[in-house]
């Protein structure tokens, strides 16, 4: 039994694994070709057959949107895992750690969040260039300092708790304490600040295709499709539409799914 | 000693200059290509070896990998920050012309998230569940759900097309009134939320209790008290938010046609000028560590013995 004071965020894994299935779904199977040009089919509004509509070259834009999906949630993934992972491990280090090493890690992980993420992503992905899991890497590499801190701060309190320091002069060994203790209370509170952020890190792979560097932009992204889409707007404004309320949904339906907690960014005070 | 604490911060800040410079410079370092020959070919002249060994040499680049990031450090620090690949003119000069834009936007949104927030926040945490509480969840689930871009084509569909209120890409003041307002929506929330979150908890503390006792009015012990514990967080995350007001700034300078340093670097990337973007690097973190500056000193003065 843990004893770490759980943050009281509801979460919701069921929907986080459909979201995951229907990504799977998505990547694998859409109803047309995603990128099959039809200039007789051109601005068909919604319908059965493309519930919709097509774009100004005849695109069915729900295969479109289906194959953003995949690839969106695919990279959120490996943002939130780096920057969890990272995180909690250089927190956990540099708390485990004293003196030169220890204040290195901190300094380095207030640099890092000190740095845009999104200016990051930028420079990153312009010269290494623009796969999924590059994108990823890059929106990550300037995201994870605050988890980081954030993991510190807990594993410092933790460290101190009286039922630690019971078990510790128990005879419990570092590695027990830090499993059955230390990391419960770690992981709660990591995943509450997740999921208050989770949506900034969807936008911000999408700001990243809208401006053109995101990942293969031969591939839609739905940021490249409002891009391209937003120029329609004199007469097929709804093409804009459907890209934009994807994002909101699984902003939010991530954020549910997470939980997040109403008093995330309060607790992490930046450098 | 306040002296020494405040050189102190200044100290810190040019640590984490000097760490972003060395990325800054490694980075570029790392990338294929040689500069010479890409500003030649840029600027239309033939890359002969001569020119490019006299371009080497002004840069630095014939010495060590130390010399060279010293000597790139002292011409950046000079005003010197090289000649974008693309239009062949000094960064510099370019980033100068641009900077009034991206100021206004990135400032305007920030004091107008701040103007908002304070008093949005306060309301609020006076009345849980009132409309401003509810005004203040709806901001936050803005902020991270609701992407600037997105929000600024639908603004500009239903000002510009279906009620063709304003003319959107004429010069004057009125053209940064939407792009200010998109990017302050993306902090509002976050500002708003850390300022209600500690008013609540002043509310609750035992020193409010302790003067409510002794007969202090809850408004007068609020004002007093709340506001000064809870600016403390206000000023953390105002901190951290400019982050977001630099990267909303490029999205929105992009979506409403802007002449800022966003537009000019999402530009400037897409053919990899990489010393534009080892400039806007540098330029984004000094913003960032100034704003952290400014909160820290805000803190100080705020909460003189709290640190």
């Amino acid at each position: 039994m843990s004893h770490h004071r759980p943050s009281g965020v509801r979460r919701s894994p069921g929907l986080l694994a459909s979201l995951a299935a229907l990504a799977v779904v998505a990547a694998l199977w859409q109803p047309y070709a995603p990128d099959a040009v039809d200039l007789a089919l051109r601005n068909v509004g919604m319908s059965w057959a493309h519930p919709m509509g097509t774009d100004h070259l005849g695109r069915d834009v729900l295969s479109r949107i289906l194959v953003g999906f995949a690839r969106t949630l695919a990279a959120v993934a490996v943002v939130s895992s780096v920057c969890v992972g990272v995180g909690v491990a250089v927190g956990i280090l540099a708390s485990s750690l004293q003196g030169f090493a220890r204040a290195a890690l901190l300094r380095t992980a207030e640099f890092a969040s000190v740095v845009p993420s999104l200016v990051a992503a930028i420079a990153i992905v312009a010269m290494f260039g623009n796969g999924t899991l590059t994108v990823g890497l890059a929106l990550a590499a300037g995201a994870w300092g605050p988890h980081a801190l954030l993991a510190f701060g807990l594993a410092e309190r933790a460290r101190g708790e009286t039922y630690v320091r019971a078990a510790a002069a128990l005879g419990a060994g570092s590695a027990h304490l830090l499993r059955r203790h230390v990391l419960p209370a770690i992981l709660d509170t990591q995943l509450a600040y997740l999921g208050a952020k989770v949506g900034r890190i969807v936008i911000a792979y999408s700001a990243l295709a809208f401006l053109g560097l995101g990942a293969d932009s031969s591939r839609p992204d739905w940021g490249a499709m409002l891009f391209e889409y937003r120029l329609m707007m004199f007469d097929q404004p709804t093409l804009m539409l459907w890209p934009g309320l994807a994002i909101v949904l699984l902003c939010v339906a991530l954020r549910e799914g997470i939980g997040w907690d109403k008093d995330a960014p309060a607790r992490v005070s930046p450098p | 000693m306040a002296l020494g604490r405040v050189l102190g911060e200044f100290g810190r800040v040019a640590i984490h200059l000097l760490a972003a410079s060395a990325l800054a410079f490694l980075i570029v370092r790392a990338m294929p290509g040689d500069p010479a020959v890409l500003l030649l070919l840029a600027q239309g002249q033939a890359a002969d070896p001569a020119t490019v060994a006299a371009l080497h040499a002004q840069w630095g680049l014939d010495r060590s990998l130390p010399g060279q990031y010293a000597a790139w450090l002292g011409d950046f620090l000079a005003g010197d920050w090289r000649t974008s690949f693309r239009t062949g003119r000094p960064i510099f000069e370019e980033f100068a012309a641009r900077l009034p834009v991206t100021l206004t936007v990135g400032l305007g949104a920030f004091a107008l998230a701040l103007g908002v927030a304070g008093p949005l926040a306060e309301a609020a945490a006076a009345r849980p569940h009132g409309w401003q509480d509810r005004v203040l969840d709806a901001a936050t689930l803005g902020a991270q759900a609701v992407p600037g871009f997105w929000l600024g084509c639908v603004l500009i569909w239903v000002f510009a097309v279906e009620l063709r209120a304003i003319a959107l890409f004429e010069a004057g003041p009125q053209r940064y009134a939407l792009p200010i307002a998109v990017v302050a929506l993306a902090v509002l929330g976050p500002l708003a939320q850390v300022y209600r979150a500690g008013l609540r908890e002043v509310g609750r503390s035992d020193y409010v209790r302790a003067a409510l006792a002794r007969g202090a009015s809850r408004g007068r012990v609020m004002v007093q008290q709340g506001r000064r514990y809870a600016a403390l967080g206000l000023f953390s995350t105002a901190a951290a938010e400019a982050g977001t007001v630099v990267g909303g700034t490029a999205v929105v300078e992009t979506v409403f046609g802007l002449p800022g340093i966003g537009q000019f670097v999402v530009d400037s990337v897409a053919v990899r000028d990489f010393f534009v973007l080892q400039a806007f690097f540098m330029v984004a973190v000094a913003w960032m560590l100034l704003a952290s500056l400014a909160a820290r000193l805000a803190r100080r003065l705020v909460a003189p013995g709290a640190f």
